[in-house]
């Protein structure tokens, strides 16, 4: 430990120096600025700098150079300023560099822009002219279409209302009979028929409201039908009964006319089927006399106006005498008084075609012949309207 | 006599050296006065690139800029000339940098805009190129519909 402590002792005396001198002439670490710098030296767009800023570029190679001699000759702050100023020249150089690029692509995009811009005006005129075109076969495909429904629509309502004024028609026809068979008293000669008739109708009628016009017009034919049915069984009868009583009122219109006549007397007989008024002219000849006395006149006017006014009825004219003479004899004078009768009234108008004239002598007096009062009454003629 | 002249001469060197140095210091203060013009025109220069960098493109190079005139201001003080007028000259050429990428940050800027332009317009074309396919498409079947049905005189 003694014998080496000495040896040691000098080789770290020899050393130490040495290494401190080695220290001393070592090379410094690279300045940051240096060593940006040659980064940027190697960029991609070193050759376009050197194109487009020369100068720049060989200004800062320069002073790059310069900043690597001096950083090797340890002057680190020259070499940092050197390298500093050579890293901004360069890239000022690159930034005209990138200014360049940037305008040729913008140069470039601007032309692509103006193609894009007609390209597009061209597609937008186009899109334009054919959506017009779209537009308008829309337009007329759709006022086709809306023509074409409307018309659809037309005929369907035009169906629909001939269907309607057929059924409101039938309807009407179906009333008309009905009230055609009221004229004749349906309800009351037939009245099953007269019943489904109106039922019939008041169903068309419901079917119509309700839109069913086949079923109206169906409803209504047999509501006519049954109309016509029942107006077909009620004339008949209708027409018996009202024939009867306007015979019994005008038959009664007759009587009381003929009461009202001056002079004579009435009277009404049934023989059988027909009705007799009878109307007599007492004491209108005198004794044997077939021809008319004198003071008849009014009555014998009377008697040819009421005749005039019923000209329905047929007309007897009969003489009559009293019962005195031969039976032969009497019918002759009868039979002339009744033509004095015939042609006085048929010179005051009267038809002659209506009367009938004819004597039965004596026969059925209306008064006693054994007196003589009877006698003249039973010198007579009598009028006779004859009628159901 | 010869204690004379050598009186005179001295007092003629004292002189000239009074005036020298009377010059000198005249000299001294003028360049200080010119260094801090070209500070202050810089700095003022600095606030114009401010604003002319709309993008802020530069903005660690004008903070560096910055840097080196307060730096130089700072030389100026301890009136380190050469080394005033060193880092002026370096200042000048990074405002030379800053101008050269702000007109590349703006043409940058348009490229931009005229790409996106371009792609709208792309994207257009290929809309409306759509938009008339189908328009022409469906005139077509219209068309086959309307002939099936009759056929439109004018429509075309």
């Amino acid at each position: 430990m003694n014998a080496g402590g000495p040896a040691r002792d000098w080789v770290v005396a020899v050393s130490f120096p040495l290494v401190m001198i080695a220290l001393g002439c070592a090379t410094p670490p690279r300045p940051r600025e240096l060593d940006t710098y040659e980064a940027l030296r190697k960029g991609a767009n070193i050759q376009d700098a050197s194109k487009r800023a020369p100068d720049l570029v060989a200004s800062s190679e320069k002073l790059g150079t310069r900043a690597s001699e001096e950083w090797q000759s340890n002057d680190l702050e020259e070499s940092r300023r050197d390298a500093l100023l050579a890293q901004i020249n360069l890239k000022t150089a690159l930034a005209l560099v990138e200014q360049d690029q940037l305008k040729g692509r913008i140069q470039s995009v601007s032309t692509e822009e103006g193609q894009a811009q007609e390209e597009l005006a061209g597609l937008s005129k186009d899109l334009a002219s054919e959506t017009e075109k779209l537009t308008l076969l829309q337009k007329y495909l759709d006022a086709r279409k809306n023509a074409d429904a409307e018309k659809q629509q037309m005929t369907t309502e035009q169906q629909r209302l001939s269907q309607q004024l057929a059924s409101e028609q039938k309807i009407a026809a179906a009333q008309i009979a009905l009230r055609t068979a009221d004229t004749v008293e349906a309800q009351r000669y037939a009245k099953t028929e007269y019943t489904a008739a109106n039922d019939m109708l008041a169903k068309a009628q419901a079917e119509l409201k309700q839109g069913d016009f086949a079923g109206a017009q169906a409803s209504a034919d047999v509501a006519k039908k049954d109309a016509d049915h029942a107006t077909e069984i009620s004339k008949p009868l209708y027409e018996q009964a009202e024939q009867a009583g306007q015979n019994k009122a005008r038959d009664e219109a007759l009587a009381s006319d003929a009461s009202a006549v001056p002079g004579v007397t009435v009277r009404i007989e049934r023989r059988g089927d027909l009705q007799r008024l009878v109307i007599a002219i007492p004491q209108l000849f005198a004794k044997r006399q077939p021809t008319i006395s004198s003071g008849h006149e009014s009555t014998l006017d009377a008697l040819a106006a009421l005749i005039n006014k019923y000209p329905t009825y047929p007309v007897q004219v009969i003489g009559y005498t009293d019962n005195r003479g031969k039976a032969s004899e009497l019918l002759a004078v009868s039979a002339a008084r009744a033509q004095s009768v015939y042609q006085a009234l048929a010179s005051r108008g009267v038809e002659a075609r209506r009367m009938m004239a004819s004597g039965l002598g004596g026969d059925e007096p209306i008064a006693d012949n054994h007196a003589a009062s009877g006698r003249a009454k039973n010198n007579r003629a009598e009028i006779v309207f004859l009628y159901h | 006599m010869r204690a004379r002249p050598r009186r005179t001469l001295q007092a003629v060197v004292v002189a000239v050296g009074l005036v020298v140095s009377c010059f000198a210091h005249k000299a001294v203060a003028g360049e200080e006065d010119d260094l801090q013009r070209q500070i202050e025109t810089q700095r003022s220069g600095v606030t114009d690139l401010e604003r002319l960098d709309e993008l802020k493109a530069t903005t660690d190079e004008i903070t560096l800029l910055r840097a080196w005139l307060d730096e130089a201001w700072s030389l100026r003080s301890k009136h380190e000339y050469d080394q005033v007028r060193e880092v002026l000259d370096r200042c000048l050429k990074q405002a030379d940098l800053i101008r050269a990428k702000i007109t590349a940050s703006k043409l940058r800027a348009q490229l931009q805009r005229h790409e996106s332009t371009l792609a709208d317009l792309r994207a257009k074309i290929s809309a409306t190129k759509k938009s008339l396919q189908e328009t022409v498409t469906r005139k077509r079947v219209l068309e086959g519909g309307g002939q099936n049905s009759s056929a439109p005189g004018g429509v075309q």
